[in-house]
């Protein structure tokens, strides 16, 4: 894949699969043999499908941060470096499930098919998506997916809910939504995850550990190991190798299936690292609070570089007639131009449909113009089936 | 001149609002060792605005606690060791997130001392306000929220030097003070703060501006919006009062009926949204106490009842400015 020196981290610039670490991508791919015939199992639509999510992630995020430097944007918040847990969660799921993604998700919304267009205009604030420019944090109802609110946690009880809702209106679905290692400290959490635990609702809770709380690492603010957080509970725990989006997905197709059998909810612990920043405008600041060492081993672990290579070394071709390498070129192609159309739509967007400020009463409450239908539609049954990203 | 040290004669340097908040902390800390703070990120990381930068280095991890995202247990904690007779000072990263801690606060904090004697001298402080395009859950105002739980004080400063010397009264204080700072004047106002102790007391407003044709009564940041439209009035021959409470509870009416008797007239002007704000309340004690005085209604001038929205044009339409003011002010002199 092409290296942006301009924005990826430095670690990432040349980086090259070191033999020791696709060593270890491959064990862990033997380590559990259930996660292994899920592995084995995948086609290969699915194998590009993850490969291409993953780049989606990681150029939606260079075009965040291209914006900032260009001062078209303030900030943004990146998931750099974290684009397997939250690839590899989505593409485990249904169409008809729900996520409910924090702002370092960002992958989980396109993953849950909505356009990159939409993702960047809530971002510029344009009048034109879901929430007309007055909020950044965004969603997609229709899509299953849950727009947040700033305050980490938050999302885990209102999970809870959606996920007791589908149950009593009989719908087999699953609700998955992320914690931070920072967010897990809430007491939204504990209050949302027991509930769901003695409710035994279809959640899954991805607690994913980056290291850091923003300026604060995990064991500042933590002083148990969250392997075995969901005994508290009284519920499973699996864990994960966030990097690791195969890993990921296996383990999350377990969780699924635990909910779906009515064993749920599951948190899922996926050990990762945030390659940055909090944000774009503490990047420099991460990197003399925390240890170099910490930046350096895992910025050998790139989870797109890892997996790309995986992808290149495999026997099996990805589409008869080519070299894998020659498909996922092929590939990513087609996603920074997708990356790029999206940004433009967006762009011209803030040219031509940034709120009126006369709007900025609309929308408080219902008007006789507003659907009574619910907002997250009754799953329809053809979604059932079908896979959940694009 | 040669010879001369540079500094003599030289202005002192002038602190920003923000350093002034830290310098009155850092001051109170030197002096009294019950004083620590504890707040998200506040340690190596010196807290998301740098509010609390150098602290740590300074007084070490017993006295400047990073603390898990817990906003709940910090107010609690803070309750709890303030009780023992310390003098916490919790951050709320964002003063969004006292939302999180609000249980403790309104039904443990403000009570105690009613119903036991036992005081709660605690401060619990954080950046509230809009202006930066930072959207619903960064922006907000919270004070409303607070203003009807009896057992609280409130303070938010529009200048450094009051900054400076609020927070240390705050700290002194032998009771739970919300102290709330706009985070739009952080980086962006300073002035040279009076060397020696300057305490400002609680409960005290301050006249920024005295006039006779009209008041306008406000606080935070919205005070330099006051100033701004005052002058704006002034060229046409208006001359106005403007009366910055700094203290929002317990209120200076003392000063508020003066400036109101004087002027007759009336604008209560703030940055929280209108319904059950603080200018509500203003409003009625202004009725109450000084209504052979008015010659016009209380006007408030206020945002919208919307939550605040993130995107430019939606934010600037929603917060009062100088414009808004000046057109209530002009009809208000109509009247
Ligand atoms: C309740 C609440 N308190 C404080 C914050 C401010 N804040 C935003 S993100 C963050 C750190 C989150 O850390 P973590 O949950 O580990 O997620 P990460 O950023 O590492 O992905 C903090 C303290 C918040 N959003 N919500
Ligand atoms: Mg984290």
């Amino acid at each position: 894949m092409k290296r942006y020196p301009a924005y990826d981290p430095p670690e990432y610039v040349d980086w090259k699969p070191e033999p020791d670490v696709m060593k270890g991508f491959t064990a862990t791919l033997s380590r559990e043999p259930r996660r292994a015939a899920v592995v084995a199992d995948l086609s290969t639509d699915k194998l590009m499908g993850l490969y291409e999510g993953m780049l989606r992630f990681r150029l939606h995020d260079i075009t965040l941060k291209r914006w900032v430097r260009q001062g078209v944007l303030s900030k943004a918040w990146l998931g750099t470096g974290e684009e397997a847990v939250t690839v590899g969660n989505v593409h485990a799921l249904r169409a008809a499930d729900l996520v409910g993604p924090m702002i370092r998700n960002a992958g989980a919304c396109h993953e849950m098919g909505m356009p990159l267009a939409d993702l960047f205009r809530a971002y510029l604030g344009t009048a034109d998506q879901i929430t007309h420019g007055r909020d950044i944090h965004t969603g997609d109802p229709r899509r299953g997916v849950v727009p947040p609110i700033s305050f980490v946690g938050s999302l885990v009880p209102v999970m809870a809910g959606m996920a007791l809702a589908a149950r009593l209106r009989g719908e087999k679905r699953v609700a998955l939504t992320w914690v931070g290692d920072g967010a897990s400290r809430t007491g939204e959490f504990h209050e949302g995850f027991n509930f769901a635990a003695v409710r035994k609702l279809p959640l899954i809770v991805v607690l994913q550990d980056n290291g850091v709380a923003l300026g604060t690492p995990t064991r500042t603010h933590t002083r148990a190991d969250f392997t075995h957080l969901g005994a508290a509970y009284g519920t499973a725990s699996l864990t994960c190798d966030g990097n690791h989006v195969l890993d990921v997905l296996a383990a999350t197709s377990q969780a699924v299936a635990l909910c779906r059998e009515g064993a749920g909810p599951v948190l899922l612990v996926a050990k990762t690292f945030r390659m940055g920043g909090h944000a774009t405008h503490d990047e420099a600041e991460a990197r003399a609070i925390f240890p170099a060492r910490l930046f350096k081993t895992w910025g050998r672990r790139d989870p797109i570089g890892m997996y790309e290579t995986w992808l290149e070394q495999r026997q099996q071709p990805l589409m008869g007639g080519r070299e894998n390498r020659q498909v996922l070129a092929e590939i990513e192609d087609k996603v920074s131009r997708e990356v790029e159309a999206g940004a433009q739509e967006a762009l011209d967007s803030r040219r031509d449909s940034m709120p009126d400020g006369r709007s900025l009463r609309e929308g408080v409450f219902a008007t006789s113009d507003d659907s009574t239908e619910p907002a997250f539609p009754p799953c329809p049954v053809s979604a059932t089936g079908a896979a959940a990203h694009r | 001149m040669e010879g001369v040290p540079a500094t003599v004669g030289a202005p002192l340097p002038e602190t920003t609002y923000l350093d002034a908040i830290r310098k009155g902390i850092w001051e109170e800390m030197e002096a009294d060792e019950s004083v620590f703070v504890l707040g998200e990120d506040v340690g190596a990381y010196g807290g998301a605005f740098k509010v609390t930068r150098g602290m740590l280095d300074r007084f070490g991890p017993d006295r400047v606690l990073d603390t898990p995202i817990s906003e709940a247990a910090i107010v609690g904690a803070a309750i709890g060791a303030a009780m023992m007779g310390m003098r916490p000072v919790a951050e709320m990263q964002f003063i969004d997130f006292i939302a999180c801690a609000f249980n403790m606060i309104t039904n443990f904090a403000a009570s105690s001392r009613y119903r036991t004697g036992i005081g709660v001298p605690m401060v619990i402080r954080g950046p509230a306000g809009g202006g930066v395009h930072a959207g619903p859950f960064h922006s907000g105002n919270v004070e409303a929220f607070f203003l009807n739980t009896p057992g609280l004080k409130m303070v938010q400063p529009s200048t450094a030097r009051d900054a400076h010397g609020l927070i240390k009264a705050a700290i002194r204080d032998p009771d739970p003070v919300l102290f709330f700072e706009h985070k739009l004047l952080y980086r962006h106002i300073k002035e040279e703060l009076t060397p020696g102790d300057e305490i400002i007391p609680l409960g005290k407003a301050a006249l920024r501006r005295q006039g006779d044709d009209l008041t306008i009564i406000s606080y935070g940041a919205m005070v330099h919006t006051a100033l701004k439209a005052a002058s704006e009035l002034e060229n046409d021959g208006v001359s106005t009062t403007v009366l910055d409470l700094r203290t929002l509870l317990p209120l200076d009416n003392e000063a508020i009926l003066a400036a109101v008797a004087r002027t007759g007239k009336v604008i209560l002007l703030h940055e929280a949204t209108r319904t059950g704000g603080l200018g509500g309340e203003l409003a009625a004690i202004i009725a109450e106490e000084a209504f052979e005085y008015l010659d016009g209604p209380i006007l408030r001038v206020t945002p919208p009842d919307t939550p605040v929205p993130y995107s430019q044009p939606l934010e600037d339409a929603f917060l009062p400015n100088a414009g808004t003011v000046t057109a209530a002010a002009r009809k208000l002199l109509d009247y």
